[in-house]
């Protein structure tokens, strides 16, 4: 599988220890098999700074950013973008005429398959899989598997714009809201600059470079940037402020003048009509 | 004879690790993952409070901050603060 495929065994393994908690944010009980063969080794890689807790928090974060379409019904279609080991479309609520676009490379949404057919796994919504390489034009792939650009859409970039160059993580805004209807939203996670930096992540930022997972882009001020490519932002939240694992964080929330801390920042936003 | 203040270091990084008793002078903070990086601006803050002195951001040498020797040396030494 694609080296990416292996983050996305270790996400995969990470929310299958956070549904044995007993104060578990969410539970997923087909983590575990779809965390095979390499997840549980990789926490254990990359253990520390707050990852674990990280993982779960931003899980449900984007759990309740969908969650929120029950009450409003002017979205009914969503794309999970770079979905991985994602399992939304399986344990979440969704509206009845909802449907959910994963997109991912094409093996690792084969191997997926095939292990949620023999856990005998059944969506709970209108499930697609779209095959696709996100680094070359991956709209048409999109639109062929039913994707409507005139209908308003909900983005989900969980853990994608990490990977990506600051250009690239632009270029992607640009795109998505390229086929935005109005009224369209989207909802991911943005790395603060200060922790691609910091001297203390170097051991960390390093595996995962050597692994070919490297960490690249993040901002501090990421509002400015969604608006520069067209959303603007109307949640944003830091893990451990309510609504984003009030009680679960191990470590300070910092106050926003706080220099030189680690942020990572959730976020929901809206898109810019024109 | 440490020098005064050190000790609310020690003291904020064993707090954070109810586990531990006791912090050797010379322990690696980073390698043994008492300090991570996002628990690295509590400590930097800690340091600041309890040594008047004030981290450059911008420029941080990683080596002041591997041991509880190394952050006196620093930081409360009164000489070659940085």
């Amino acid at each position: 599988m694609h080296a990416v495929s292996y983050t996305a065994q270790w996400m995969a393994a990470a929310r299958s220890l956070e549904s044995e908690r007993e104060d578990a944010l969410f539970a997923d009980p087909l983590a575990s098999a779809l965390a095979a063969p390499d997840g549980f080794r990789l926490i254990e890689r990359y253990a520390g700074g707050g990852l674990l807790p990280f993982i779960s928090i931003r899980t449900r974060f984007l759990d309740d950013a969908i969650g929120e379409l029950r009450s409003d019904p002017s979205i009914r279609q969503v794309v999970l973008i770079a979905a991985g080991m994602d399992t939304r479309a399986f344990r979440l609520d969704w509206p009845e005429d909802t449907v959910v676009f994963e997109v991912d490379h094409e093996p690792l949404l084969v191997e997926k398959q095939r292990r949620l057919t023999e856990l005998g796994a059944e969506p709970r919504v209108d499930r697609r899989v779209v095959p696709a390489d996100l680094t070359r034009e991956w709209l048409p792939d999109l639109e062929k598997a039913g994707f409507d650009p005139a209908r308003p859409t909900l983005w989900v970039a969980e853990a994608l714009t990490f990977f990506l160059t600051e250009e690239q993580a632009g270029g992607l805004l640009n795109t998505l809201g390229s086929v935005s209807a109005p009224g369209s939203r989207l909802a991911l996670d943005i790395l603060g600059r200060a922790l691609l930096r910091s001297p203390f992540s170097k051991p960390f930022l390093d595996r995962l470079a050597d692994d070919g997972t490297p960490w690249i882009f993040g901002t501090d001020e990421p509002e400015e940037f969604l608006l520069a490519h067209g959303w603007k932002v109307d949640a944003i939240k830091e893990p451990g402020q309510p609504g984003a694992g009030e009680g679960r964080w191990p470590y300070e929330v910092q106050p926003p003048e706080r220099r030189g801390a680690n942020r990572l920042w959730l976020l929901q936003a809206e898109y810019l009509e024109g | 004879m440490p020098a005064p203040g050190i000790e609310k270091v020690s003291d904020w990084i064993l707090g954070r690790h109810p586990e531990r008793t006791h912090l050797a002078f010379e322990e690696d903070l980073i390698e043994s993952r008492l300090v991570d990086s996002l628990s690295f601006v509590e400590l930097v803050y800690v340091i600041e409070d309890a040594s008047g002195v004030e981290v450059d951001f911008d420029n941080i040498d990683i080596a002041d901050f591997k041991t509880l020797s190394a952050i006196e040396k620093a930081f409360f030494a009164g000489a070659g603060v940085s």
